[in-house]
């Protein structure tokens, strides 16, 4: 079971004391109630968002706690790198911890790299702002030409102590600022900097991944994610990003041969990975160089051994990019895989060709609805089969 | 965006020439050595393919070639540098002989012969190590395509900044070049150039490559635009915006009205309102007996 409801403890009253209301609901189940998590609508799984809120409407409203999530990178790593960042960002702006493992660059510098929340709700640590006194100078009622009547209303508070909302937009140009990123606790482990000891002849996993994995038991027992853990603190979840697990520098030449020697590393990393996340309070974003990766076979067992799977193809660099019916989109999106979690049958996504696009402000997936005779303009300019409007800004 | 490359106007790059049976990208080393030579820097050059003479004319002063044509194996009991020596610690003590204050610019030909002996994720922790180190400005390196599994090629310049794919041209002289670059931020850019190389290995740009153009003509073709052939005018001169701008709107108070509606006085009303059973009315349930 992914995260299992009923063994943990009453929900903590101190979370509430800024509500705008005073009405509280009555629970008779004792669910967890960790800032940025939610139940699932379908059943009844704790969910955390990806950042991304059209991956979590297609992910079915999020990604379960205990579950892992593999994306095949697209040919440049520039949007699975990207879903990475958002994924780190919701962790910092929901107050969960982090833990980010590399070969390539310094996880201090993936960090450094989040994109800035769109701040209208997220709690920074300012006081609250005194609603506006009435007694305000004459040149205040020119700021609102057509509501004025609602000038001097205070403004929607900001200052909540835990942010109550699940999933929130980011600002790609902008970084996130340091304060905000050094509120949230942080593990790293960088591969360069754990010394490589002599490979066991017998076992079926690189010591880079052993040692991966030993890291992450280690953080998960210390910090108190573990299910079994006992209540003396309040509970928070492990957010795990591993970006480029299985390329050459992770010492894989899963990547590199066709016949790869030890072609059963990488799968035996994700089943303990697995094993570990479904009795933790944690969650797991992998990307995967899938693009290298020439045994099918190989990766189609990675694949399963994921709970969810999406596959990423960006148009840069192939020839459709000049094709008009992509040309408002940045690549496809592939779901590969849903999760089943205790059920038999899971909830696939209705449309089967997705496309996504990276704005400034958003990270919109679409899918793809057939031809539309609604607007003259487009049957004129020919293009077959109009995208549909958006999902998932709900 | 050859020339800039040319140029090795950032520094921390690692370059991979990539060339095939068919259009070899030796030349376009060549080019690169001696832009970096003319750059006053110290180049450094693992030769496993090709003897020093063959590279380089006469011997130049800065120009640091290590033999690895004549013994890359070992085979004979002193070999200058075999390709076992590939790795951090012997690289950084031959880039530390020379005492240059300046990084130097490693080159490598080729890359492909160092893969055929030494395992791929080996050398490629060894590149990336050498571009994290600092022990060099920039890396140059030759690469056959054809020589290696897809998996190994896609592995190798994954790690690189810009990748020069080279490949022969309409003309006998020509070549064309397709160069991928991507930036620290993760900006990919995409490029294709024509060039020639000269005696002195200077390079020629030729014309950019005739699909560029076509590509450009197609986006103007299909915009139209729908406010063009209209029987009314939808656009406004000065004097109708002016006009219009002076227009009262019927809700828009003066300002002494809008201070008066906001400060409202004291005394004026209040409604007091507490709700009774009766105003629970449910449509649904109108005689409120269903035991829902």
């Amino acid at each position: 079971m992914a995260a299992p409801v009923s063994t943990v403890g009453k929900p903590s009253a101190e979370r509430l004391p800024l509500n705008t209301t005073s009405f509280q609901k009555k629970t008779r189940t004792k669910l967890i109630s960790i800032p940025g998590t939610r139940p699932s609508v379908q059943n009844g799984q704790l969910l955390v968002s990806t950042g991304v809120t059209s991956l979590d409407y297609l992910l079915g409203g999020g990604l379960a706690v205990g579950t892992v999530l593999l994306v095949e990178e697209d040919r440049y790593d520039s949007y699975s790198r990207m879903i990475l960042k958002y994924f780190l960002a919701e962790g910092v702006v929901c107050r969960h911890e982090l833990f980010v493992a590399s070969a390539q660059d310094n996880p201090d510098d993936i960090l450094q790299e989040l994109p800035a929340p769109i701040l209208d709700d997220v709690a920074i640590h300012k006081p609250v702002e005194q609603p506006r006194l009435s007694c305000e100078p004459q040149d205040s009622l020119d700021a609102m030409k057509i509501a004025w009547r609602y000038q001097n209303l205070p403004k929607v508070q900001s200052a909540l102590a835990s942010s109550s909302r699940f999933g929130h937009y980011y600002d790609v140009s902008k970084t996130m600022e340091p304060e905000i990123r050094q509120a949230a606790k942080c593990h790293r482990f960088y591969l360069t900097e754990h010394p490589t000891q002599s490979p066991p002849t017998h076992s079926t996993m690189l010591e880079s991944y052993s040692a991966l994995l030993k890291s992450l038991q280690e953080v998960i027992n210390s910090e108190g994610f573990d299910v079994a853990a006992p209540m003396s603190k309040s509970r928070n979840i492990l957010r795990i990003g591993l970006p480029s697990l299985g390329s050459a520098l992770w010492g894989d030449d899963l990547s590199c041969h066709d016949n790869p020697r030890n072609g059963h590393a990488l799968a035996t990393f994700f089943y303990g990975l697995r094993a570990m996340l479904r009795s933790s309070l944690a969650v797991a974003v992998v990307t995967v160089p899938s693009h290298l990766i020439q045994d099918r076979a190989l990766m189609g067992n990675i694949t399963r051994l994921c709970d969810n799977a999406i596959a990423l193809e960006s148009f840069k660099g192939s020839e459709r990019e000049t094709n008009p019916l992509y040309k408002d989109y940045h690549g496809l999106l592939h779901v590969r895989q849903v999760p089943h979690l205790n059920c038999l049958a899971s909830k696939l996504p209705d449309h089967k060709d997705l496309a996504f696009k990276l704005k400034r402000k958003q990270f919109t997936i679409e899918g793809r609805s057939g031809r539309s005779t609604c607007c003259r303009r487009s049957s004129e300019r020919g293009s077959g089969g109009r995208w549909a409007s958006r999902w998932a800004d709900v | 965006m050859l020339t800039e490359l040319l140029q090795g106007s950032d520094a921390g790059g690692f370059i991979i020439i990539r060339d095939s049976a068919s259009c070899s990208g030796r030349h376009l080393l060549k080019s690169f050595i001696n832009a970096a030579l003319n750059r006053e820097e110290d180049v450094h050059v693992l030769g496993f393919e090709v003897s020093e003479e063959e590279l380089k004319g006469s011997p130049v002063q800065r120009l640091h070639f290590h033999n690895a044509y004549s013994d890359p194996l070992g085979w004979t009991d002193k070999p200058t540098f075999t390709v076992h020596q590939f790795c951090m610690e012997e690289l950084a003590r031959l880039l530390k002989q020379t005492s240059h204050p300046k990084p130097a610019t490693l080159v490598i030909d080729s890359l492909s012969w160092i893969l055929r002996h030494v395992s791929p994720p080996a050398v490629c922790a060894t590149l990336h190590q050498l571009r994290k180190g600092g022990a060099v400005r920039a890396i140059v390196a030759l690469l056959h395509g054809d020589m290696h599994q897809r998996g190994t090629v896609g592995s190798v310049c994954h790690l690189a900044s810009s990748v020069i794919t080279v490949a022969p041209g309409m003309k006998g002289g020509d070549a064309v070049a397709k160069i991928t670059k991507r930036s620290k931020s993760g900006k990919v850019v995409q490029d294709e150039d024509i060039f020639t190389i000269n005696n002195d290995l200077t390079v020629v740009i030729q014309s950019k490559h005739s699909q560029v153009g076509h590509k450009q003509a197609d986006p103007e073709e299909q915009e139209m635009d729908p406010t063009a052939h209209l029987t009314f005018n939808l656009r406004l001169s000065n004097k109708e915006r002016e006009a219009k701008e002076k227009l009262a709107l019927p809700f828009v108070f003066s300002k002494e009205k809008k201070t008066a509606l906001l400060h409202s006085s004291p005394g004026s009303g209040r409604i007091l309102y507490e709700p009774d059973a009766n105003d629970d009315y449910d449509q649904e349930d109108p005689d409120d007996d269903l035991d829902v």
